[in-house]
């Protein structure tokens, strides 16, 4: 909070040189992508007018809105990991909005596009609502039942919709070539389509798309950042639903009429399929899917009428069986195996501090103040009347035996878990009533005992996260120099291929970003070796001593402990046996038979 | 008045027993391997096509030959889920993404859908019960609305029995807990996966030759099917045969209730209420368990 107040004077000061954004950071792979997936829509569209093939016309068209929405339902699936079998009801209401105002009631078409986005926007309102509180398949199956149950309601409101009969609207202005040989309808639907796959690919790179696969992978990890996975999950549906809206009130300039039988279920489980099938988060995937999954038994097998749904069928089941992350997936994973995959060196933890930067912190003795605190699970007692007080800038070991409620604390302490009795004060504030994410918004950071490395975003998005939730415009305490190297070496790297000692330190580096006061570490040298331990030592007091940074962490390594912190509290069965500085803990009497054992294992 | 409504009640139960049985036979492969079978609901019409099929084949059978045939009605598409369970289950041995099975168990009802539609086309099959009439309340009910209660009744008690007192049965249920110790422990996962997709096809495979009479066999009608199955395992809870027992039948009630009171084109409407309703007010079920916070 303080440190948000006191930056005015640091605002034009050099600019993060972290903020580095725009089209230059798509990878190679995408950016060819990019280029390739426009260049066909293009040459499909252009092609068909120039010899006036006015059916290919018609296809193109449709196939590129069937593109866009492939694309929108992608991010909704890839980005936000929202599941939705429904997203033809998305798609449907929009074209019938269209088709209501204009066939019916007469509006012009732009007015009608305005209904159609605000119609789409309405569904993707009704599927946001159960999203906020379930997840996975059973959000699948409840979208999955709406797009069955909105061409009955078509139906059931035939004195609004006409019924089984549909609209039908010639938009012959739209269909007639301009002066350069496209239609209106054509251009519109090349740069809706050009835009869309564009998007595709600079979505997941933007602070939105990183903060939504957070939320998406990890609502912990995303709440630890101060990020609302529910307001993630919403304005995905929002974004997913404009642009979807967006293809929809094409679909009836496009096709001529609008009826109930063109949006049963079958189209949302082609948007859903054309985003697996030509791979997940691949700008070309919805392309090669739509082409394979509609083009296809459509149109090149056209005279083959009652075998389409077949090949249809037969065609999503043998691509996924051969290739399971999908056409595109598998041609860049195929291409991407032959290079030789690249270690990551080691982080040098000196580097990390630049001495010459110093930061303002809030004032007052007591960083974090805990009063009687006590948790429940069912029976058993995590926390048990704790009462201690972390000192600023000091280095806090809390040590004990597993299940001795250490993490427990940890969770109570950043706001996880409601404390069932007692206070705990942040900076002076109480926080047992806030959510994780406000308690982090309080400049409280924390690492977690399973690192929250996610392999859903790139190598250094992962660290980047931590930029992106800074919560000063300061520039960042970190070596900017180190950071810049940081980005080069992992932006070489796949996540996969980053070490587990060395998740936990871009952890802990990504939780130092965010300008956080207090760190609360669980476990934080757990895998790393004896070397790399006296090293992380001398980083934790680095933090302390030059960026005045208040430390919690839970270890079992008691030298470790032992070296750097300035005190430490022991926990057994949720409650404090000990409290104070390193060497009078280690010599109470209750403490010393707990750690006999450890120590000489 | 009351006796419209026991009628409601009866029939309501009676389907509702068939939705408590499909929501079974996706447990016992969900708690096996966490697929949902998309297919269930085309397995579910292909028995009642085997229904369909005696009869073309053999007349009207005999009581005596009707029971013989449910077992081997059962035993047809159980093999041909084992198929699909080799085939669903082939993906994940060897890649990362353990999602594929959404596609392909879609894509295989999708492949079914279409065959059903080129062999018999778009119209439904009708299969004529063996039984007459049960008269009850002074109306009469069709006896394969109380068949499929017996049907229900049965499978839920050789399910408990088996997941409980075999020792494949409790392997099984080992690894719905944690496959990864499941594994470590030295079983064989990928041959459990494959008996409960096997097991799962006798269940569905005999509720689709009993209620053959009751319910629409033809090739777009399974997806109605796996939706209301699934409200009944949601309600019931995830992997619970017992909720699917008691939710089942209240799927049904309800679907009954709509149909008589607001008309048939509400029914779906109805019962993604419900469902809406249940995961909003109590998402893990009626019987299910919350899962604890992972941190």
């Amino acid at each position: 909070m303080t440190s948000k107040i006191s930056t005015g004077e640091h605002m034009i000061a050099a600019r993060p040189s972290t903020a580095r954004t725009g089209p230059s950071i798509l990878d190679r792979s995408a950016k060819i992508q990019v280029v390739i997936g426009i260049a066909i829509l293009v040459v499909a569209t252009v092609v068909p007018s120039a010899l006036g093939l006015s059916y290919w016309i018609g296809v193109i068209n449709l196939a590129t809105i069937y593109i866009v929405a492939s694309v929108f339902m992608g991010l909704l699936l890839v980005d936000a990991g929202q599941v939705s079998f429904g997203h033809g009801a998305v798609f449907g209401a929009a074209a019938y909005a269209v088709g209501v105002a204009c066939g019916m009631h007469g509006f012009s078409f732009p007015v009608g596009i305005l209904f159609g986005v605000a119609a789409a926007l309405v569904i993707g309102i009704l599927f946001a609502l159960p999203a906020l509180r379930v997840q996975w398949f059973y959000l699948g199956f409840v979208t999955l039942s709406a797009a069955m149950v909105f061409p009955q309601m078509l139906f059931a409101f035939d004195s609004l919709t006409n019924g089984l009969n549909g609209i039908s609207i010639p938009f012959t202005a739209l269909n007639t070539p301009t002066a350069i040989g496209l239609s209106i309808l054509s251009i519109l639907s090349l740069v809706l389509g050009s835009l869309a796959i564009l998007t595709s690919a600079i979505f997941p790179k933007t602070k939105l798309g990183r903060r939504m696969r957070v939320a998406a992978a990890s609502p912990e990890a995303a709440q630890s950042l101060g990020i609302s996975p529910g307001r993630m999950r919403f304005t995905a549906f929002m974004i997913a639903s404009f642009g979807t809206g967006l293809a929809g009130v094409l679909y009836p300039p496009t096709v001529g009429f609008v009826s109930p039988n063109a949006f049963h279920l079958d189209i949302s489980i082609l948007f859903f399929f054309a985003v697996i099938v030509g791979g997940k988060g691949q700008p070309l995937g919805t392309i090669a899917g739509i082409t394979l999954l509609y083009m296809l038994p459509n149109v090149f097998l056209a005279q083959l009428v009652e075998y389409r749904p077949l090949v249809y069928g037969l065609v999503a089941f043998l691509v996924m069986l051969l290739m399971p992350s999908g056409i595109i997936g598998g041609i860049v994973r195929w291409l991407t195996l032959r290079q030789k995959p690249q270690a990551m060196p080691a982080l040098q933890f000196s580097q990390i501090v630049d001495a010459t930067q110093s930061a303002k912190h809030p004032v007052g003795d007591i960083a974090i103040e805990i009063e009687g605190l006590r948790k429940v699970f069912g029976n058993v007692v995590a926390i048990n009347n704790v009462s201690m007080n972390v000192r600023r800038g000091e280095i806090h070991g809390l040590v004990g035996a597993n299940g001795s409620g250490k993490t427990s604390l940890l969770n109570v302490l950043n706001g996880f878990t409601n404390s069932d009795a007692g206070s705990v004060k942040v900076n002076g504030k109480e926080i047992t009533s806030l959510k994780a994410r406000d308690v982090a918004h309080l400049g409280v950071g924390r690492t977690f005992q399973t690192p929250r490395i996610l392999e859903q975003l790139g190598a250094w998005d992962n660290v980047q996260i931590g930029l992106d939730a800074k919560l000063s415009p300061n520039p960042t305490r970190v070596s900017p120099a180190f950071v810049d190297s940081l980005r080069d070496t992992l932006g070489r790297l796949r996540t996969e291929s980053i070490p587990h000692g060395q998740r936990r330190l871009l952890e802990v580096i990504r939780v130092i970003l965010t300008d956080a006061d207090i760190l609360l570490l669980d476990e934080p040298a757990a895998g790393l070796s004896p070397e790399e331990r006296v090293a992380f030592a001398g980083l934790l007091r680095d933090l302390r001593d030059k960026l005045g940074l208040t430390i919690v962490f839970v270890e079992h390594d008691l030298d470790l402990v032992a070296r750097v912190a300035d005190r430490v509290t022991v926990l057994e069965s949720g409650a404090v046996i000990a409290s104070g500085d390193v060497a009078s803990v280690w010599e109470n009497p209750r403490v010393k038979p707990l750690f006999v054992t450890v120590r000489h294992a | 008045m009351w006796q419209e409504y026991a009628i409601i009640l009866i029939r309501g139960i009676g389907l509702g027993s068939v939705y408590a049985l499909i929501a079974m036979s996706f447990n016992i492969v969900k708690v096996s391997s966490g697929i949902l079978n998309f297919a269930q609901g085309n397995m579910f019409v292909l028995g009642g096509m085997l229904a369909y099929a005696a009869v073309a084949l053999f007349g009207q059978p005999s009581f005596i030959v009707w029971l013989l045939l449910i077992p081997v009605a059962a035993i047809i598409i159980a093999v041909v889920l084992l198929i699909q369970g080799y085939l669903t289950l082939l993906p994940l041995s060897y890649s990362d993404d353990q999602q594929s099975w959404l596609i392909t168990t879609m894509a295989v009802s999708i492949i079914i859908g279409a065959v059903l539609l080129l062999v018999q086309g778009p119209n439904a099959l009708m299969v004529r019960s063996i039984f007459p009439n049960v008269p009850l309340f002074g109306m009469r009910v069709p006896a394969p609305f109380l068949l499929a209660i017996g049907l229900a009744v049965f499978w839920y008690v050789v399910l408990q029995w088996f997941l409980s007192k075999t020792l494949t049965g409790l392997a099984i249920s080992a690894l719905w807990q944690d496959p990864v110790a499941g594994r470590a422990a030295g079983l064989k996962v990928r041959r459990l996966q494959l008996l409960a997709f096997g097991l799962s096809g006798l269940i569905i495979g005999s509720t689709g030759f009993v209620a053959a009479p009751i319910i629409t066999i033809a090739s777009d009608s399974a997806v109605a099917y796996v939706l209301n199955g699934f409200v009944a395992l949601v309600i019931g809870g995830v992997a619970s045969n017992t909720g699917a027992l008691i939710a089942g039948p209240l799927v049904g009630v309800a679907a009954m209730l709509a149909t008589f009171k607001i008309g048939g084109e509400f029914q779906g409407l109805v019962s993604m209420l419900i469902l809406v309703g249940i995961l909003l007010i109590r998402p893990e079920g009626i019987f299910g368990s919350t899962a604890a916070r992972r941190v």
